[in-house]
C-alpha cells in the first residue's frame, strides 16, 4: 500500500501551514486592510485611501529611516558573518569530540537565555563614561578622557546587535558545515591545496546554504528591531520599526500599518535576492 | 443581601434618572460604608480583579494589601506606557481596572471601554483635592489648563457621552489617584550654581550633558517649557500646539541635537536614573522616584523648582465597561479602598501625592507627613517604601510643600490635537 | 583531518581557538557585569560603584516585593518556551521532511514562512489581539501568545531544517530500505539520528526565541505577563538590581541544564556507537 508521496508531504507540512495561516496570515491581511484606513486624532476610520502610502513615499523621513536601518543591517551582517563563519569553522573542523563540540556550542548560547533586555541594560555600566571599559582604559593610561562614542551612539547599537544576534549566524553555518563530507576535504588536501584554498574553494561554497540562511536571519532581525536601537542609541537614532512603534503607542494604526507593509516588501526583496544567489530549496530536493 | 437602600435625596434621584443606566450596580448602597469589607456576599472571595497600569503605580504591594483588607483578590499587572493604551483598547477583557493617566481618557471616551463611576458610590469626593474636583486651588485661582488638566476630562454627562462635561456632573470618568509636579533633575555637585529656569536645558554650557525623555508627548512639552523660557517662542497652549508652533519647536530641537546638546533621550526609568547617577548627564527631564533612586545611592540629586513652573500629571483608575454584577460591586469597593489611606501613605514615600491627602495622613508618621506634604525639614531620616534610607534628617523636600509645588503647574501631560503631525515630526527629530 | 603528520594541531587551531575564546569573552562581558552587580547592596543601583555587597536582591526576587511578579512571569516564560520548543521541533521537522519532495504549494508555504519572519512582531501581536477581540476570545499566554510566538519560531525551525537536510546523502536511507526497513524504521533509525544536531539546533532556537520574545507577546499575553514583558514594564518605571539577580539566576540554571544535556548526549553517543555501524555513521564526527 503506497500512499501518494504528495499527500505525505501535505500531511507533514500541514501543522506548520495551519499555524502560520491562522496566526500570521490573518493578522497580515488585517494589517494590509488597515493600511488603507483613514485616521483622526483618536480613532481610525475604515476607508480605502492611499494617503498613508503617499505620505510614506513623499516623506524625507522614510528615506532616512530606511537608510539607517540598512546601514545597521549591512554592518552587522558583515561582522556576524566573519565571526559566525570563523566560530563555526573552529567548532566543526578543529574540535574533535562531539561532546566538547556541543558543549562549547551551548556555552555560546547560555547568554541568550538571559533576557535581551537585561543584557542590553548591562551595556550601560560597561560602556558608559564612568563604566568598566572607560575606567579600565583610563586606568591603563591609554586614554585620558572617557570615550564619548562608546555609548548612545551607532557604535553602541552595532555592538549590541552583534552581541545579541551572532548566534543566529553561527547555528545555520555550523549545520551546513557539519554536513560537508570529510572525504571531500581530504581529497582537496591530498590534491595539494593549501589550507586557505580549501576554505575558500571547498568549505565556503559548500556552506553557502548556511550562510544564506544566517544572512536571512540577521537581516530580518536587524531590520525588524526597535528596542535595541532606541536604547543603545540613547534615543538618538530611529529606524523604521522604532518609528512605527511610536505610532502604535499613540494608536495611530493606519500609517504604522502602511509602514509595516512597505517594510515587509523591502525586506522580502532583500531576502529573495539572497535566495536567488543560493537556491536553498533546490539543495533539499536534490 | 438586601440592596434596596434608599437614595440620598431628590436631587440625586433626578440626576440618576438623567444619567444612563448602569444596571444592577446602581442598587448598591451609597455612602454607608463604614469599614471594609462592606460588600460581602458568599462568593466575594472568588472575585479576582486585575489592575493594569504602569509599574510606578500598579505596585504588587498595593494589590496584596487590598486583597487582605477586602477579602477578594486584587492582582496587579504592569504594562509599559506604549502598550498600556493598546491593551485597554484592544484587549479589554483582560483588564478589570484600568490605571491610566488622565489624558488617556480621550482615547476611551464614548467607546464603551471604561465605565464612569457615579459620584454617589465614591466616598471620598468631598475630601478630594480641589485641583481635581473643581480645577481650582483652595483660594479660588484656576489651575493652569495648558495641556490636559484632569478637571477637563473628569466629568461625564452620561455613560455613552462622546465628550466630557464642561462642568461638574455626577459621573466621574475615573477616580484620581496619584499625581505629581515634574521638573528637571540636576546634579548640584557637578553644576555648582543655582538653576532657576527651564531654559537651562538648552544652555550650551551643558552641551552633551543633558537629556530629555523620549516619549514624544512629554518630551515635547519639556522642550516647549525650555524654549518658552528662553524666549524663542510664545505658545498659546504648550499642551496643544499649532502646526506652526510644532515646526518651530522641532526646528530648535534639531538644531540643538546637531550641536550636540543632548547626551541621550531616555525611554526607561532606569536609563534616567543611570544617566544621572553615573554623571553622564547633569541636567535632564526626570521623574520624582528617579530622583529618589539616585539619592538613595548617596549621590546628590536635586529636583529643582523652576521659575516658570512645573509640568503636572495625574493618574486615575476606572472600572472597565465589561464589569457588572458582583465583580462591579467589588471594583467599586476596591476603588473606595484605594483612596482610604493605605495606598496614599505607601505612594507618598515614593514622592507622589494622594488625591485624598486627609486619608493618607494617618498612614504616615508626623515626620513623614511634614516632609512629603508640608515641606518642612525632616526631623528623622526619611525611608522609601521598602525601608531604605532616602533622605537624611534635616533636609526638606525639593520644591517645598504640596501647595508650593502643585500650586505652580504650568502645563499638564496630554495628547495634543495635532498629535499625528507632532509624532511624525518628533520621529524626524530623533533621526536627525 | 588536516592535522600535522604527528597528529598534533596545526597553528590555525590555536589561532582559531584564541578567536573563539575572545568571542566567548565578548559574549560574557556584559554578563559578568550583571553577575557582579546582582550582588549589589540594598542601596545600590544598576551602575558601578557597588554600594555594599549583599544577597539582598536575590532575596527580593524570591519575596516578590516591588520587583513585580518575577517568579510568576518566569514560570510562565519557561512553560511557554517549553511548549513552543516542542511544537516547533515537531512541526518544523515534519515540514522539513515534506520539502524533500516537490509538492504543490511548496512555494507558497515557503514564502509565507519567510514573510512571517519579516513582519514586525508588533503587528503580529496587534493583529492577533484584534482578531481575538473580534471573535470575543480571551488572549492568554498559553493561547494567543503561543500562536504569536510560533509564527516567529516556525520559520526559523523550517529554515534550519533546510540547512540540515540540504545535500543529505540518501545513500544511507537507500541502504536501510534495501535492508528491509519500513519507512517509519528508516525515519527513526537513519534519518533522524543523522539530523539530530540540526534538531537540537531547532530546539535551541525555539527555546531561546520564545523565552526572550517581546514584540509578539506584548499584546497577546492577556492578563499575565511573560518574563520579558514584566522586565520591560519594570524598567520603564522602576529601577532595581533585582533584574540582574534574574540574569544571574537564569545563567546558573542554564549551566545546570547544559551540564545535564551534555551528560545525556555523551551517554546517547556511547549507546549509538555501541549499537550498530551498519545503520550509518554520524557524519558530524570527524
Amino acid at each position: 500500500m503506497k500512499i501518494n508521496q504528495q499527500t505525505v508531504s501535505w500531511l507533514q507540512v500541514a501543522p506548520l501551514t495551519l499555524v502560520l495561516l491562522v496566526f500570521f496570515g490573518i493578522p497580515m491581511v488585517l494589517v494590509a486592510v488597515v493600511s488603507f484606513f483613514d485616521y483622526g486624532r483618536l480613532q481610525i476610520i475604515p476607508a480605502f485611501i492611499f494617503d498613508n502610502y503617499l505620505e510614506l513615499f513623499q516623506s524625507n523621513l522614510t528615506l532616512r529611516l530606511y537608510a539607517t536601518a540598512i546601514k545597521y543591517t549591512a554592518i552587522v551582517w558583515a561582522i556576524t558573518l566573519v565571526i559566525g563563519f570563523t566560530v563555526a569553522y573552529f567548532l566543526v573542523f578543529h574540535v574533535r569530540s562531539l561532546t566538547v563540540k556541543i558543549g562549547l556550542f551551548l556555552i555560546c548560547t547560555v547568554p541568550f537565555w538571559t533576557s535581551n533586555i537585561i543584557r542590553m541594560i548591562s551595556w550601560i555600566p560597561f560602556l558608559g563614561l564612568h563604566g568598566v571599559f572607560n575606567s579600565g582604559l583610563i586606568g591603563l593610561g591609554i586614554i585620558h578622557q572617557p570615550l564619548f562614542f562608546l555609548l548612545f551612539s551607532d557604535f553602541a547599537v552595532i555592538v549590541a546587535y552583534v552581541h545579541l544576534n551572532t548566534l543566529f549566524m553561527i547555528v545555520p553555518i555550523f549545520n551546513s558545515m557539519a554536513r560537508i563530507d570529510p572525504g571531500v576535504i581530504e581529497a582537496a588536501y591530498d590534491a595539494g591545496a593549501s589550507r586557505w584554498r580549501v576554505i575558500t574553494e571547498v568549505v565556503l561554497p559548500l556552506s553557502k546554504t548556511g550562510i544564506a540562511l544566517g544572512s536571512i536571519f540577521i537581516i530580518t532581525l536587524v531590520m525588524g528591531d526597535f528596542f535595541v536601537v532606541k536604547i543603545m542609541s540613547g534615543g538618538q537614532s530611529a529606524t523604521v520599526v522604532s518609528a512605527l512603534s511610536t505610532e502604535i503607542a499613540s494608536l495611530q494604526y493606519p500609517p504604522a500599518a502602511a509602514s509595516a507593509v512597505v517594510l515587509v516588501l523591502v525586506v522580502a526583496l532583500m531576502v529573495s535576492a539572497i535566495l536567488r544567489l543560493v537556491d536553498v530549496r533546490r539543495e533539499l530536493t536534490g | 443581601m438586601n440592596r434596596n437602600r434608599s437614595r440620598g435625596g431628590q436631587i440625586t434621584r433626578r440626576r440618576l434618572l438623567k444619567g444612563a443606566a448602569t444596571g444592577a450596580g446602581l442598587a448598591v448602597g451609597s455612602g454607608m460604608v463604614k469599614g471594609f469589607p462592606t460588600v460581602w456576599a458568599q462568593n466575594i472571595k472568588d472575585v479576582k480583579l486585575v489592575q493594569v497600569g504602569g509599574s510606578y503605580s500598579a505596585i504588587i504591594d498595593i494589590g496584596r494589601a487590598a486583597s487582605k483588607d477586602l477579602g477578594f483578590q486584587v492582582e496587579m499587572q504592569n504594562a509599559d506606557h506604549d502598550a498600556l493604551i493598546n491593551r485597554v483598547v484592544n484587549e479589554p477583557k483582560t483588564v478589570d481596572i484600568a490605571d491610566v493617566e488622565f489624558f488617556s481618557q480621550y482615547y476611551f471616551v464614548g467607546r464603551n471601554i471604561l465605565q464612569p463611576i457615579p459620584m454617589s458610590k465614591y466616598k471620598w469626593w468631598d475630601k478630594t483635592v480641589p485641583i481635581f474636583t473643581k480645577g481650582e486651588y483652595p483660594d479660588g485661582r484656576k489651575v493652569s489648563a495648558e495641556g490636559t488638566l484632569p478637571f477637563k476630562v473628569q466629568y461625564l454627562e452620561s455613560r455613552d457621552a462622546k465628550t466630557f462635561a464642561k462642568a461638574p456632573t455626577d459621573l466621574l470618568s475615573g477616580i484620581p489617584t496619584v499625581y505629581n509636579a515634574d521638573t528637571l533633575g540636576i546634579r548640584p555637585d557637578l553644576i555648582k550654581r543655582p538653576i532657576e529656569r527651564w531654559s537651562e536645558l538648552l544652555n550650551p554650557e551643558f552641551k552633551g550633558k543633558t537629556a530629555i525623555v523620549a516619549v514624544p508627548s512629554i518630551g515635547i512639552m519639556d522642550a516647549a517649557m525650555a524654549i518658552e523660557s528662553r524666549g524663542d517662542v510664545k505658545y498659546g497652549d504648550k499642551g496643544n500646539m499649532t502646526k506652526a508652533e510644532i515646526d518651530k519647536t522641532i526646528g530648535i530641537l534639531i538644531d540643538a541635537k546637531k550641536a550636540g546638546q543632548f547626551r541621550a533621550f531616555w525611554s526607561t526609568f532606569d536609563e534616567s536614573v543611570n544617566l544621572m547617577a553615573s554623571g553622564e548627564v547633569v541636567l535632564q527631564s526626570m521623574w520624582s522616584p528617579a530622583v529618589t533612586a539616585v539619592r538613595s545611592r548617596s549621590i546628590d540629586c536635586y529636583y529643582v523648582p523652576l521659575k516658570e513652573g512645573y509640568r503636572g500629571w495625574g493618574s486615575c483608575v476606572a472600572p472597565m465597561a465589561h464589569l457588572s454584577g458582583l465583580k462591579l460591586d467589588a471594583a467599586i469597593e476596591y476603588l473606595n479602598w484605594y483612596n482610604s489611606g493605605w495606598q496614599g501613605g505607601f505612594i507618598a514615600k515614593q514622592g507622589y501625592y494622594s488625591s485624598v491627602p486627609e486619608t493618607a495622613k494617618p498612614f504616615l508618621t508626623a515626620n513623614e507627613w511634614d516632609y512629603w506634604y508640608e515641606g518642612k525639614p525632616a526631623t528623622e531620616d526619611i525611608k522609601d517604601p521598602y525601608g531604605h534610607l532616602m533622605e537624611k534628617a534635616g533636609r526638606t523636600r525639593d520644591g517645598g510643600s504640596f501647595w508650593q509645588r502643585m500650586g505652580n503647574i504650568a502645563c499638564w501631560n496630554t495628547i495634543m490635537d495635532e498629535d499625528r503631525y507632532m509624532v511624525k515630526r518628533w520621529n524626524e527629530f530623533v533621526s536627525a | 583531518m588536516h592535522d600535522t603528520a604527528d597528529g598534533g594541531r596545526p597553528w590555525t587551531f590555536y589561532a582559531l581557538a584564541a578567536f573563539f575564546a575572545l568571542f566567548v569573552l565578548f559574549l560574557y562581558g556584559p554578563m559578568i557585569v550583571i553577575y557582579v552587580l546582582s550582588f549589589q547592596g540594598p542601596n545600590g543601583g544598576l551602575t558601578f560603584p557597588l554600594n555594599g555587597v549583599s544577597l539582598h536582591w536575590f532575596d527580593a526576587l524570591i519575596k516578590q516585593e516591588r520587583t513585580g511578579d518575577i517568579a510568576g512571569a518566569f514560570q510562565r516564560s519557561i512553560g511557554l518556551a517549553a511548549l513552543v520548543t516542542v511544537l516547533t521541533v515537531l512541526f518544523s521537522v515534519m515540514a522539513g521532511l515534506a520539502f524533500r519532495r516537490r509538492f504543490a504549494g511548496a512555494g507558497l508555504v515557503f514564502y509565507m514562512a519567510i514573510a512571517s519572519l519579516i513582519m514586525p512582531g508588533l503587528f503580529v501581536s496587534l493583529g492577533i489581539g484584534l482578531v481575538f477581540q473580534m471573535l470575543d476570545l480571551s488572549t492568554t499566554w498559553y493561547g494567543s501568545a503561543l500562536g504569536a510566538q510560533l509564527t516567529w519560531t516556525l520559520p526559523y525551525g523550517l529554515l534550519i531544517m533546510f540547512a540540515v537536510l540540504g545535500r543529505f546523502n540518501r545513500a544511507y536511507e537507500e541502504a536501510a530500505s534495501d535492508l528491509g526497513a519500513t519507512n517509519w524504521q528508516r525515519l527513526q533509525h537513519v534519518t533522524l539520528p543523522i539530523v539530530l544536531p540540526g534538531i537540537i539546533g531547532v530546539a535551541l532556537f525555539g527555546f531561546t526565541l520564545s523565552y526572550d520574545e517581546f514584540p509578539r507577546t506584548v499584546l497577546t499575553s492577556g492578563s499575565s505577563n511573560t518574563l520579558p514583558l514584566e522586565i520591560w514594564a519594570m524598567t520603564t518605571d522602576v529601577t532595581s538590581p533585582a533584574l540582574f539577580a534574574v540574569g544571574t539566576v537564569t545563567t546558573v540554571i542554564s549551566f545546570i541544564v547544559i551540564g545535564l544535556a551534555l551528560t545525556s548526549i555523551a551517554l546517547i553517543e556511547r549507546r549509538r556507537v555501541r549499537r550498530a555501524v551498519s545503520v550509518g555513521k554520524s557524519a558530524t564526527v570527524s
